[in-house]
């Protein structure tokens, strides 16, 4: 069985409630902290001048090189956990460090307008099939 | 998953998919709409994205789910808006394990100056298997038919290999750029330009410019002047009003004369610009000649190669066109466009006047 579609979330909008529980996302940060007692990452990343958390699980993809001050990319499911609140459980775990932020962010959000563009038209090409 | 079948009615005709530049490209389609595309009624293994014909494509993503089998391999690519299964035939080169000549490698390695085919082969095996061998989290790119296999849409590997891409830049491109395809190419409906029926789809220039070409090629005219051939684009104006009038108030627009004046300058810029006529001299009094016609052009245009072809500098390669053409220009007439030479030179080539030695070099034997 494959796993559902990883869609690119920006680490801002892991915490905002925006994404459902069971959700698989993909998402990037910088590795800040890492407890491999408790299989845990934590990443960050900087938006509209403020400091974003992600919380990962990392037990499926370990052993892994834990460069603290690195660029990552997780791939995996949305999880709330008592004591931390929204999780990542990861699948997929990719050290990307040297990544262009701003340009992967501006390839998202090309992507996501593209989408929406679409999505429009096809809501405006079905509108006056529904009228006559 | 499977998206329903199409109405056989909607579907373009089997015969015209040829005729669609996507059709024989592999589309660089996101997952999601791979696997939702409709599948043809007429031929299965061909499927429809807007009424584009495709069956193949072209991948980019992470592999998040993997099985090996002997023959094949079958990964999971995931591109960020759906997962699909990339069936990845192994080669004959992969599929044999550790070769048992390798030991022998070493002596013959001297034996042949360094150069040894066998291990060259291994190195070889190994550097496709490291390539074709992924694990959960690597980039993959595939291309290869679409195929549908117990319901569920898979691509058969034409070609597939891991990618490198440590600091995502492979992939951001990847992101930039479908987007673009779509808005380009796959979301555009396919048109088809018909030339012989549908005289509706060319604009009024594009005839005026072919009207023009015609009458000058059959009429063998060497040169004319624009009120000459005015009346030949008469037919293109007089129906213009009627379409224009039908559906809105007759407003005071350009009045037929001056329209049919206005195409007819468009037409001769086009015809300039393709080199099929020039001006001779600018002059108040506008005569155009027939590049192909001008038998003094051709006669000043070999002869210019002939005699320069003799000089020490050209003697070995012939002259290139700008040469010829800013010969052309000083002894000749100044206007000659770069268009209008090529079309001399091929014309004198194509009667063996003069031979082109490479590339935009000419010379005379």
């Amino acid at each position: 069985m494959l796993p559902a579609a990883a869609v690119y979330r920006f680490p801002w909008e892991i915490n905002s409630g925006a994404v459902q529980e069971g959700e698989s996302v993909r998402t990037f940060g910088r590795l800040t902290c890492y407890q491999p007692e408790e299989s845990r990452a934590t990443f960050s990343a900087q938006h509209a001048s403020k400091e974003h958390h992600v919380v990962v699980h990392t037990l499926f993809v370990e052993p892994f090189n834990p460069i603290i001050g690195a660029q990552y990319i997780v791939l995996g499911e949305i999880e709330n956990a008592d004591e931390v609140g929204v999780m990542i459980r990861a699948r997929v775990l990719n050290c990307v460090d040297g990544v262009n932020i701003a340009l992967l962010q501006k390839a998202i959000n090309e992507q996501r307008s593209f989408f929406s563009e679409r999505e429009h038209k096809q809501i405006d090409a079905a509108q006056p099939e529904h009228v006559t | 998953m499977q998206a329903n079948k199409m109405d056989p009615a909607e579907e373009p005709p089997s015969m015209l998919w040829g005729l669609d530049p996507i059709f024989s490209a592999f589309a660089r389609l996101y997952v999601k709409d791979i696997v939702q595309m409709t599948e043809s009624t007429q031929v299965p293994g061909i499927y429809f994205y807007n009424l584009h014909p495709i069956y193949k494509v072209d991948v980019l993503g992470t592999v998040v789910y993997k099985r090996e089998r002997e023959d094949f391999f079958c990964y999971g690519v995931d591109d960020g808006t759906g997962v699909i299964n990339c069936l990845c035939w192994k080669t004959d080169l992969m599929k044999e394990e550790c070769h048992p000549t390798t030991s022998g490698g070493k002596h013959s390695d001297g034996a042949r100056g360094g150069f040894n085919p066998v291990a060259e082969l291994e190195k070889l095996r190994r550097a496709q298997q490291s390539r074709c061998h992924l694990e959960i989290g690597e980039l993959l790119r595939v291309r290869g038919p679409v195929k549908t296999s117990r319901q569920q849409r898979e691509i058969m590997a034409s070609t597939f290999y891991k990618v490198n891409d440590p600091v995502m830049a492979v992939q951001i491109a990847w992101m930039m750029e479908v987007p673009q395809l779509y808005r380009l190419c796959y979301d555009k409906p396919f048109q088809l330009q018909l030339n012989e029926t549908g005289d509706a789809a060319i604009s009024p220039l594009s005839k005026a410019t072919n009207t023009l070409r015609d009458f000058l090629k059959q009429k063998s005219v060497t040169s004319f002047r624009p009120y000459d051939v005015q009346e030949l684009l008469q037919p293109l104006i007089s129906c213009q009003p009627q379409a224009a009038s039908a559906d809105q108030e007759p407003v005071a627009g350009p009045s037929a004369c001056q329209q049919l004046r206005q195409l007819l300058k468009e037409a001769l810029q086009i015809l300039q610009d393709t080199g099929t006529v020039y001006r001779k001299v600018k002059s108040q009094d506008e005569v155009y000649h027939v590049t192909a016609h001008d038998k003094d052009l051709l006669i000043a245009v070999k002869d210019i190669i002939r005699e320069d072809s003799k000089r020490e500098k050209y003697a070995e390669k012939g002259c290139h066109i700008m040469h010829v053409l800013s010969a052309v220009r000083q002894r000749y007439s100044l206007n000659v466009s770069k268009a209008a030479l090529e079309l001399v030179l091929k014309s004198l080539e194509c009667n063996s006047d003069i031979v082109s030695t490479s590339d935009n070099y000419y010379t005379v034997f």
